[in-house]
């Protein structure tokens, strides 16, 4: 099964290198021998332009367990950020990256940080993670919407 | 001895323990009585008999029994719907096995309950022909060529590639990696596509083919499983590693079934537990949520009371708690600077030369004291009172087995002294089985007691508690008095008496207590609410 997710990871990230949407970054980290550790990602995904997200890339790193793709990757916003479906840890709180809920083998990364890219834009209220911008978004968008422009301006890319 | 001869120690003692109402003991209650002790210690409700009244009917079910009832649902429904069972199975389960649900809806719109369901929409309905065969639905997108499978990224030879009716194709490889990592993993036997979004069911099919043999066990068990929770009427044994079912064929364990019954059952390992609960023990006559309140209760209280109560006192003036860790009985309060005598609370002034030697209990200022200390602690003391009682039962209760050990062994040194077979030392057994059950009962009518209101049925209940208490502890005694040669008929024929006589003021607790559920005439100190 080790060998699956090895197999499976590099080809997808020669997929990613063929191919990519526009504005991401995806690069598996250094391993400490100077070998690249595929099961441990740096991932930038853009807010969707025409929304509050617009102009941030967003870090995010992704750990794919040996037992991929049976399971699927824990993605993790480093530093957390300000969104009611992601925990106060970081980690994202979404249908398809539960493997009890929506996760499939056949789902790529790729498709993932798209749905979470849409994810930034369209919260699921149903399915709260943090309460701070949980508060915010049902009791005063106005708000919401300024503290989500201020934290775009703080991920502007350098 | 026979049973005739049991029946008339037993009418005679009725007579003197004078607890016998005319109405209820008729003969046949009592040949009735006799005829099922033997066999019946563990399903006094079995199916088919006549249950009492605060009983529920049940079987106990081995596996295949259980396997027999499900497909015999699985196959009607295949019947009604001219579909395969593997079909019929699949919709039974989406439609947490509602028969009637299922059939309705299906009626009025077969596609889009299978749909709903994860099956494949069929052509030629309702004939499901393409589905029948495995071969079908494993149509390889590229026959005998290679092909290489989007999960694992490597390419297959062309037979190994499998896909569902929704033709998403992947190798055979990662379909048992998936499904496998599915059952042992999660435990979770609706395996669906490995394609994003796509609800379409893995066939039982698929499954055999796939899995190793544990695995498939595995997986078989988990659809038993889903069975049994998505089934009112049936509930697994709980207790480790016994793999019965009970099925209650006409009782659900609605939350207000559960307000006025306590379904005790027994597997067929002679497991006692409450179908309505999954507690392991006859938690009667008490219900399921106020067992649940009680039981958590104790869990947070009963210690850390305990050590209140067996520690400290209070200040008769301030009421501030204090504990005593050392001295004399001279005590000054540290908050408010009274003193007082620590054995009987009574002022320090009031004890003149008989210091450090307290002996003015009645003292009126002691009792004073006494009372208000008493009355700040009512509410503990009322727990305490209930708390001991129920856990000396309890504990009495853990005893029994070696109570059942002990008694062997005088069964044993009975027969010796005596010319009695072991058929007829079976007496003491069975006193040793009543007297565990009635301390269950007794236990439980004391955490019933704590939350009952007081009023006229509480002192109805409290007599009946009280007969029953006194009567177990005088079979309990008896059960303990040593074997002589002389007196062993003496014996049997008391220990029998008693026997019966404390089944029958079991029978009588239960009796008045289920009664009152019915007639909704317990009133709770507490809400209650529903389980």
């Amino acid at each position: 099964m080790a060998g699956i997710c090895r197999t499976r990871l590099s080809e997808e990230r020669k997929q990613w290198r063929k191919d990519h949407p526009f504005g991401f970054y995806a690069r598996p980290l250094k391993a400490s021998d100077g070998s690249l550790d595929l099961l441990q990602w740096e991932v930038g995904i853009p807010g969707k332009p025409n929304t509050p997200w617009e102009g941030g890339i967003y870090k995010l790193t992704m750990t794919f367990p040996e037992d991929y793709p049976s399971k699927p990757p824990k993605c993790k916003f480093t530093p957390p950020l300000f969104h009611p479906n992601i925990y106060p840890s970081g980690t994202v709180c979404l249908s398809i990256l539960d493997e009890e809920k929506g996760w499939k083998p056949a789902i790529t990364f790729k498709q993932i940080l798209l749905g979470i890219q849409e994810l930034l834009n369209d919260p699921n209220v149903n399915d709260p993670a943090q309460s701070d911008a949980y508060t915010m978004f049902k009791n005063d968008k106005t708000a919401y919407e300024r503290k989500v422009r201020s934290q775009a301006r703080d991920n502007f890319p350098k | 001895m026979s049973d005739d001869a049991i029946s008339d120690y037993y009418s005679d003692e009725e007579m003197e323990y004078n607890y016998s109402d005319p109405e209820q003991d008729g003969d046949d209650a009592d040949l009735e009585n006799e005829e099922e002790e033997d066999y019946a210690q563990f399903t006094p409700a079995v199916l088919g008999k006549r249950p009492l009244p605060w009983e529920v009917e049940y079987e106990s079910l081995e596996p295949d029994k259980l396997r027999e009832i499900v497909n015999k649902d699985v196959e009607h429904v295949a019947g009604i719907f001219g579909v395969e069972p593997e079909i019929a199975r699949a919709l039974l389960r989406h439609y947490k096995w509602n028969k009637e649900r299922l059939i309705e809806q299906y009626m009025d719109g077969p596609e889009r309950v299978l749909a709903a369901a994860g099956l494949p929409a069929q052509s030629g309905l309702p004939s499901f022909s393409n589905s029948r065969s495995l071969a079908a639905t494993k149509k390889p997108a590229t026959k005998s060529k290679s092909f290489s499978c989007p999960i694992c990224a490597s390419t297959q030879p062309g037979e190994s590639a499998m896909a569902l009716p929704c033709g998403h194709t992947f190798c055979s490889e990662c379909w048992e990696m998936y499904i496998t990592s599915k059952i042992k993993d999660e435990g979770e036997c609706d395996v669906r596509c490995m394609e994003e979004g796509c609800a379409i069911r893995i066939p039982t099919a698929w499954m055999k083919k796939l899995l190793d043999s544990h695995t498939y066990a595995r997986y078989q068990e988990l659809l038993l499983a889903a069975y049994v929770a998505d089934n009112r009427n049936f509930e697994f044994c709980p207790f480790p590693s016994c793999d019965l079912t009970v099925m209650t064929p006409n009782f659900s364990p609605t939350p207000s079934a559960l307000s006025t019954t306590v379904p005790t059952v027994h597997c067929g390992h002679g497991h006692t537990f409450c179908f309505g609960c999954g507690e392991q023990q006859d938690h009667r006559p008490l219900i399921c949520a106020v067992v649940k309140m009680w039981l958590r209760k104790c869990a947070d209280d009963s210690e850390t009371a305990n050590w209140i109560k067996s520690n400290t006192k209070e200040c008769p003036k301030c009421v501030s708690t204090i504990e005593k860790n050392g001295g004399c009985n001279h005590m000054t309060c540290k908050k408010c600077k009274h003193e007082f005598c620590w054995v009987c609370m009574g002022p320090w002034t009031e004890h003149g030369t008989a210091w450090y030697n307290c002996n003015r209990y009645d003292e009126k200022a002691g009792v004073d004291a006494r009372d208000a200390q008493s009355r700040s602690r009512a509410s503990l003391e009322r727990y305490l009172h209930y708390y001991n009682r129920y856990a000396n039962h309890e504990q009495s209760a853990r005893l029994d087995r070696e109570l059942y050990a002990k008694t062997e062994k005088k069964m044993e040194e009975m027969q010796i002294a005596s010319e009695l077979t072991w058929i007829e030392v079976q007496f003491a057994k069975r006193a040793v089985d009543e007297l565990v059950r009635c301390r269950t009962t007794l236990k439980w009518t004391y955490a019933m007691a704590f939350y009952l209101e007081k009023n006229n049925e509480t002192i109805m209940f409290e007599d009946n508690q009280r007969d029953l208490e006194r009567a177990v502890e005088e079979l309990s005694e008896l059960l303990e008095s040593p074997i002589e040669p002389m007196t062993i008929t003496e014996l049997r024929s008391k220990m029998t008496n008693l026997t019966v006589y404390v089944q029958k003021r079991n029978e009588i607790m239960l009796n008045d207590t289920a009664q009152k559920y019915q007639d909704g005439a317990w009133i709770w100190n507490v809400s209650v609410p529903d389980f």
